[in-house]
């Protein structure tokens, strides 16, 4: 066997045997730290794996694929699964794997307090994650990544819900679930459009362009639920409610960017169907900007960092759309770095002051200097400070987009890019800047356990911008940093932002349009034409299929039931229980044979 | 002798016989119109071995163990069901519904 298919299974193997020990042996499981050390084992089995399938691509492997026949039929093989490993999969595989491996050797520390059950059962969801998004990741078409996909929403469902006896996190968990699951119907009707049309689930196919846009229209439907783009993104911000390490690895790194991920997996399909780029462009543009808008008002510094993601993942789509499936996965690469960096640093924070509330912090960095020191690393990536692996990452996609479509999403991502300055300014402001809330006066830095991986995720944060043209090489995309128009728009909107954010916050005054704003998002507008959707078309048409159901299907039944009975009361006196009356039927009935026999 | 007046014979025997079934009130006289019957059909397989030929003989005998077993059984059913009820009167046998 080809040694990196080898690695390949090592990388979805160990994570899954991780689980199925967790899952199978209660014992293990019901210990909490052994539970932990068989997850971190499996996920550092995997990491290994990836990053030397890496090392062996940046030394010039070709790309592999191996595909076993699934889903036999008449002699026919409906579908494949198997594992490809080319630059794009191998990449997002170290990716994911490191990402998981520090959020999980955070969560040592960050989770101590549970009782080893929930300790071991949050260990056993992790693996589960690990296995779930390697497949994703690893898939070689269309059916194996919705199978993944499909995995990694049980294990959000599971994470969100991890505090399910609160009721809030409950509510947020089923409301994740069903918000995703709507948008995955669209996923599966692409899917089926897509065999039905072409009798394969790869994205290479060569599907006809009407085919394609209404392949890609229904795969898109499913991204924007994933990837919590408006109008369905919000289920992301009532995510925060589980434990904060799940929203770095889940809620903002890994899961809500598969997908993006999966645009560009399949984006020879999207080639193909120029009127869903086109849709892609503008939806990706409007979530960065209108994200960006409430990241701005939030006071709970989860919900910040909540809308953030989905304004990072906008630009992300919106450089898809516009063509340039590299610069979204460049941006994916690099947004998963600081962007884990950042909510673990919030959770470092959350975990010394016990309070997500922006207010209840302040004056946090004489206290924790080291947390503040890679908050503030990853705020600059994130806000797209010149030198930063966020700059370089966020000005491919600007690039991708200039001169598209009249400027304006161009002028729009440029805006979100300086909110995006101005609301970590903010953030960090009020976190760590001026004097010591009562809660903060007495916090202090974590464990090593908590602090290893911020230090270790902060390297990427800074440098892995300057992994692009190896990255791009590798992918087999044209990339080359170049100094024009949009670089320099973007450092100044940066730069500007952060400014602004010093004078507007540093006074300890709030943004001059917040009222606005926090009205805007009180009454959560988006929310609550959800939530009329629900009452008004999901329950009504349950009530006609609850109608339905009684009355007619139902109905059929009973009557069956009922006219059995009732032919059977019709026919019971027929028995008398009296020998003679049998006899008489045994004559009766023989002398009838006999008739008929010829008797006549 | 003809073959004719034989199966005359027989029918009025298995009539009787029928009848009997029909009529009867108790068991015993039950199993006898039975044997009737059966033997209406014993004297027709007499009657065509001895005027046509073939192993007509042999089948009686057959016949006679198998009707000897049935009356043994019928017997058997009667005792029950007079110690059940104290009667031989078929009618009281109405568990066959129940």
């Amino acid at each position: 066997m080809n040694a990196s298919v080898l690695l390949g299974g090592m990388a979805l193997g160990a994570p899954a045997l991780a689980a199925l020990l967790l899952v199978l042996v209660p014992w293990v499981r019901h210990r909490g730290v052994p539970a932990a050390a068989v997850t971190i084992a499996g996920s550092l089995v995997a990491t290994a794996a990836a990053a030397k399938l890496v090392l062996d691509r940046g030394l010039g492997a070709p790309d592999v694929r191996v595909t076993t026949p699934w889903l036999r039929a008449q002699g026919q093989t409906l579908a494949e699964v198997g594992l490809q490993l080319d630059g794009i999969s191998v990449v997002m595989l170290l990716v994911v794997t490191v990402v998981a491996l520090c959020v999980q050797v955070f969560s040592l520390e960050y989770m101590r307090e549970e009782t080893p059950r929930s300790y071991g059962r949050y260990f056993a969801y992790h693996a589960l994650f690990l296995f779930s998004m390697n497949l994703l990741v690893l898939a070689p078409n269309l059916l194996q990544l919705f199978a993944g996909w499909e995995l990694v929403g049980v294990t959000s469902y599971l994470l969100i819900g991890f505090y399910f006896a609160k009721p809030s996190a409950a509510r947020a968990a089923v409301k994740a679930f069903w918000m995703t699951k709507l948008a995955d119907m669209g996923f599966l009707f692409g899917l089926l459009l897509l065999f039905a049309s072409t009798g394969s689930f790869e994205w290479t196919v060569a599907a006809s362009p009407t085919v394609a846009t209404a392949v890609t229209a229904l795969l898109f439907v499913a991204v924007v639920g994933k990837s919590a783009q408006f109008p369905l993104h919000v289920w992301l911000p009532d995510a925060m409610e589980g434990p904060t390490p799940v929203s770095a690895l889940l809620h903002a790194a890994t899961m809500v960017a598969a997908g993006v991920y999966m645009l560009v997996r399949a984006d020879p399909l999207f080639v193909r169907a120029p009127a869903t780029r086109e849709l892609m462009l503008w939806v990706g543009t409007a979530t960065a900007a209108f994200a960006a808008l409430l990241a701005l008002v939030q006071t709970d510094i989860k919900k910040v960092l909540a809308y953030s993601t989905c304004s990072q993942l906008g630009l992300m789509v919106a450089a898809i759309g516009a063509g340039s499936a590299f610069a979204g996965f460049f941006h994916l690469g690099t947004h998963a770095f600081f962007k884990a960096l950042l909510f673990l640093a919030a959770g470092s924070v959350i975990h010394a002051v016990h309070s997500n509330e922006l207010g209840a912090m302040g004056g946090l960095g004489r206290r924790m200097p080291l947390t503040s020191a890679v908050f503030l690393v990853g705020a600059l990536s994130l806000a797209g400070v010149p030198g930063f692996a966020g700059f370089a990452s966020k000005d491919l996609v600007l690039s991708s987009v200039e001169g598209k479509a009249g400027w304006v999403p161009w002028v729009l991502l440029m805006a979100s890019a300086f909110l995006t300055a101005l609301y970590m300014g903010r953030v960090l402001i009020k976190a760590f800047l001026g004097p010591p809330s009562p809660a903060a006066a007495h916090a202090h830095e974590p464990g090593l356990s908590m602090t290893g991986p911020l230090v270790l995720l902060a390297v990427p944060a800074v440098f892995a911008g300057f992994l692009g043209t190896w990255l791009a090489h590798s992918v087999g995309a044209d990339y080359h940093l170049h100094l024009g128009l949009t670089p320099v728009v973007a450092s100044a909107a940066a730069l500007l932002g952060l400014a602004a954010a010093g004078l507007v916050f540093g006074a300890g005054r709030s943004a001059p349009w917040a009222a606005v704003l926090e009205s805007l998002d009180r009454r959560g507008l988006v929310d609550r034409a959800w939530e009329a959707l629900y009452r008004q078309v999901l329950l009504r048409v349950s009530g006609w299929a609850r109608w339905v159901d009684r009355y007619l299907v139902d109905g059929v039944i009973n009557a069956l039931g009922w006219s059995t009975l009732e032919a059977g009361s019709a026919v019971r006196p027929l028995q008398t229980g009296r020998t003679r009356d049998y006899v008489f039927a045994v004559m009766v009935g023989a002398l009838v044979l006999a008739w008929l026999g010829g008797w006549r | 002798m003809r073959l004719t007046d034989v199966l005359l014979l027989a029918t009025l025997v298995f009539s009787i016989g029928l009848y009997g079934v029909l009529t009867r009130r108790h068991a015993v006289a039950l199993l006898l119109s039975i044997e009737l019957m059966a033997n209406a059909a014993n004297v027709v397989f007499v009657a065509f071995a001895t005027l046509r030929g073939g192993p007509g003989e042999a089948l009686v005998l057959f016949a006679l163990v198998v009707t000897v077993s049935e009356v043994a059984v019928g017997l058997a059913l009667v005792m029950l069901l007079y110690r059940r009820h104290g009667d031989t009167v078929l009618d009281l046998a109405r568990e066959t519904k129940h």
